[in-house]
């Protein structure tokens, strides 16, 4: 097998997989980080405010989200956001969007539940003292959480999240299921052209892998010297 | 809204010839739950074993653990069951890969070995953990008593871990089940997979998704109310968890 | 019956045992006493070998324990251990921790050691707890029954590493009781241990640790009279002044 393992397709296909492939992986996994993380606080906070109906609200969102396989809730944006866009705009028909607004949309709202499950912890792992203090102090709820609680709570839980960043990089393979050309997309679309397909899927595992790993490593060097420094 | 909605579409017949919609639906269930039941035994036994390994003394057995662990985590699911299903017959001997290539039922025990080893590496990280939060004080009473290791394990260390463990690997079991849907890529036909093709089939997206979804959470219910009786039925009178 | 010479041990750059020389004889009771952090819970695992040592000799019974080539199950099972933090076994019931080495180590049957269970509950006085789950006892009860677990094994000697340290004040004297009993039967025991009441009554030697090194080690009367080393005195004038 190994004897005519063809290097040169890999070598022939670079820039398309990493300038059309990796960019894509890599601003989905950033984008969809970004908002999770803000959408997924928020829900947080609605879960753990006090107000009424919203933490059931909250609470439904994320344990539903949570049960779904990850594949299933792709097909359910991919053809719901057209109707949400048609109901939003006022449109007559569904709005036409693009592959990469839909599966921007449902990576964000997605990760948005998990990201909101390490927020809750964080947000609950800060001492009532410290909120006490800051009402003590005559800040309003909102100047609390901003200045005092969410601070504490994001510095606490970076590990955590940037773990689940990298989980979130991992997922995003599974765009193929509706053809879109992300890194996987693209190393599986040039093997079945070329017919290589031990090749190019052998060298995105190992891409994926090296990625991975590196960042995982990262983390954990970051975790070492967080916990030191408590 | 433009769409048609028609939530008696369950009870038509689907054009496969299997019965209705609903029963199409009901037989993706038994795939997904299947393969999930048989990649769950052999990430049990798999990850015990390699999350064993990385409590042991020995250097050699933690590297491989290490590795084990980082080689399966770091990789996605969907790509590792593409070198399963499409690179795996390749790179094996000629007739092995063709045997491998025509097998019927070949997406089904692709995914179920997939996942075993996927949701493995996951297990050994939750017996590591399990296992390290007992403390060294357990392992030395063992030891003092005369048991030789792999006694202290399996009198002592890994009773106990388990118990503290089931929480952890209750959410493992139901990635697994969700994991499943993975599989649809090299054409295993579990729920999602026939959610997707009712969609297809009849045009009716949110009745379709809806009735996959509806039964996800019901599974989930389920698994959790059952691991439940289990962790009662399980627990130690007076133990409170960790030291 | 243990023999510890010259005994020096590294955890990585630093050095927890400096050059041990000690011996207890057979019906001997060793009370090794020092500040935390002087090696003498170190020095005591050393015995049954739970930790490993680079310099040095420890003998039990004519077997050497840092030897590769002796089967170091076997010796433990000779020698028996009493933890700081008890260590029972959560998920057994207290006969069935007490049944566990017999069965799987010495190889008893079931009849066997629920009959040496039993015997040895009655002793240390708790034959009405026998099925209740450890977390179910008080502390000083959990440590009755791990001393009747060591004695299961019908040990040659016993080792305690801080049997009453992790006890509240009440519990203490239930336990030293048993040890001392222990000790009048003529047990060959080591123990770690700040109590000098217990050291006063029933040792025949004390061993005072220093920052991994013996400093003294005298005949209980010669220990308690006059110590020799002014560290010795400093800690003796510290904890028996209260």
């Amino acid at each position: 097998m190994f004897s005519n393992f063809d290097w040169d397709v890999i070598a022939r296909s670079l820039p398309y997989l990493f300038l059309d492939g990796m960019t894509f992986t890599l601003m989905l996994t950033a984008l969809a980080t970004a908002g999770g993380v803000v959408i997924g606080t928020l829900i947080a906070m609605m879960r753990l405010g006090g107000l009424p109906v919203l933490p059931w609200m909250a609470a439904g969102y994320v344990n539903v989200i949570r049960s779904l396989p990850l594949v299933l809730v792709i097909f359910w944006f991919y053809f719901l956001v057209p109707y949400i866009g048609q109901w939003v705009t006022g449109a007559s028909r569904p709005v036409q969007v693009g592959a990469f607004t839909s599966s921007l949309v449902t990576f964000t709202l997605f990760e948005a539940a998990y990201f909101a499950e390490i927020m809750r912890a964080g947000i609950q792992s800060i001492p009532n003292g410290q909120v006490a203090a800051g009402y003590a102090l005559g800040l309003t709820y909102w100047q609390v959480m901003a200045n005092v609680v969410l601070p504490q709570a994001f510095r606490n839980m970076i590990p955590v999240l940037l773990t689940q960043t990298i989980i979130l990089f991992q997922d995003t393979s599974l765009v193929y299921v509706l053809s879109i050309t992300d890194f996987l997309g693209a190393a599986s679309k040039v093997a079945q052209r070329d017919g290589r397909l031990v090749e190019m899927y052998l060298f995105a595992a190992a891409v994926y892998f090296v990625m991975s790993f590196a960042a995982s490593s990262l983390v954990r060097r970051l975790q070492a010297r967080i916990a030191i420094v408590r | 809204m433009s769409y048609n909605w028609n939530w008696s579409i369950f009870f038509e017949p689907s054009p496969e010839g299997v019965g209705t919609y609903l029963n199409m639906l009901l037989i993706g269930l038994r795939w997904t739950l299947v393969t999930a039941l048989f990649s769950w035994i052999m990430a049990l036994v798999l990850g015990s074993l390699v999350g064993v390994l990385r409590t042991l003394p020995s250097k050699r057995a933690q590297r491989f653990g290490f590795a084990y662990v980082e080689l399966f985590r770091n990789i996605p699911l969907l790509v590792q069951m593409f070198l399963w299903f499409f690179v795996l017959p390749e790179v094996v001997p000629r007739q092995v890969g063709l045997l491998l290539k025509q097998m019927p039922g070949a997406p089904f025990y692709t995914a179920v070995v997939c996942l075993g080893f996927y949701t493995s590496a996951r297990v050994a990280e939750q017996v590591r953990a399990g296992v390290g939060s007992l403390g060294r004080g357990q392992r030395m009473a063992g030891t003092a008593l005369g048991l030789t290791t792999g006694q202290v394990y399996r009198y002592v260390l890994l009773p106990m871990a388990f118990r503290i463990m089931l929480p952890p690997l209750t959410s493992e079991f139901l990635n697994n089940i969700k994991n499943t849907s993975v599989a649809l890529t090299i054409g295993l036909l579990e729920l999602t997979a026939r959610a997707r093709a009712m969609q297809e089939f009849s045009f009716q997206v949110f009745e379709a998704f809806t009735a996959a979804t509806l039964i996800y959470l019901a599974v989930n219910v389920v698994v959790v109310t059952l691991m439940r009786v289990l962790e009662r039925s399980v627990r130690v009178p007076g133990f409170i968890m960790g030291k | 019956m243990i023999e510890i010479s010259r005994v020096s041990k590294w955890y990585a750059e630093f050095q927890v045992l400096k050059d041990c020389t000690t011996c207890v004889s057979k019906g001997d009771v060793v009370v090794v006493c020092g500040p935390s952090g002087s090696g003498k819970s170190t020095l005591i695992k050393c015995v049954n070998g739970l930790e490993p040592f680079q310099k040095g000799e420890v003998t039990v019974d004519g077997v050497s324990v840092g030897d590769p080539k002796t089967k170091l199950p076997k010796l433990r099972a000779r020698v028996g251990m009493v933890f700081q933090h008890f260590e029972l076994f959560p998920h057994l019931r207290v006969v069935e921790n007490l049944r566990l080495g017999q069965e799987k180590v010495l190889g008893r049957s079931r009849e066997e050691a629920d009959a040496k269970a039993t015997a040895l509950l009655e002793r240390v006085g708790l034959t009405a707890h026998a099925r209740k789950y450890p977390g179910e006892l008080s502390g000083g009860q959990q440590q009755r029954v791990a001393i009747a677990r060591a004695l299961a094994m019908d040990p040659i000697c016993m080792l305690f590493d801080e049997p009453t340290s992790a006890l509240d004040p009440e519990m203490i004297s239930e336990v030293l009781d048993v040890m001392v009993d222990l000790a009048q039967e003529g047990m060959t025991m080591m123990v770690v241990t700040h109590e000098m009441g217990f050291a006063r009554k029933v040792a025949d030697r004390v061993i005072f640790m220093d920052r991994g090194e013996i400093v003294e080690d005298a005949a209980k009367d010669d220990f308690f009279g006059q110590p020799r080393s002014e560290r010795a005195q400093q800690f003796l004038s510290k904890i028996l002044a209260h």
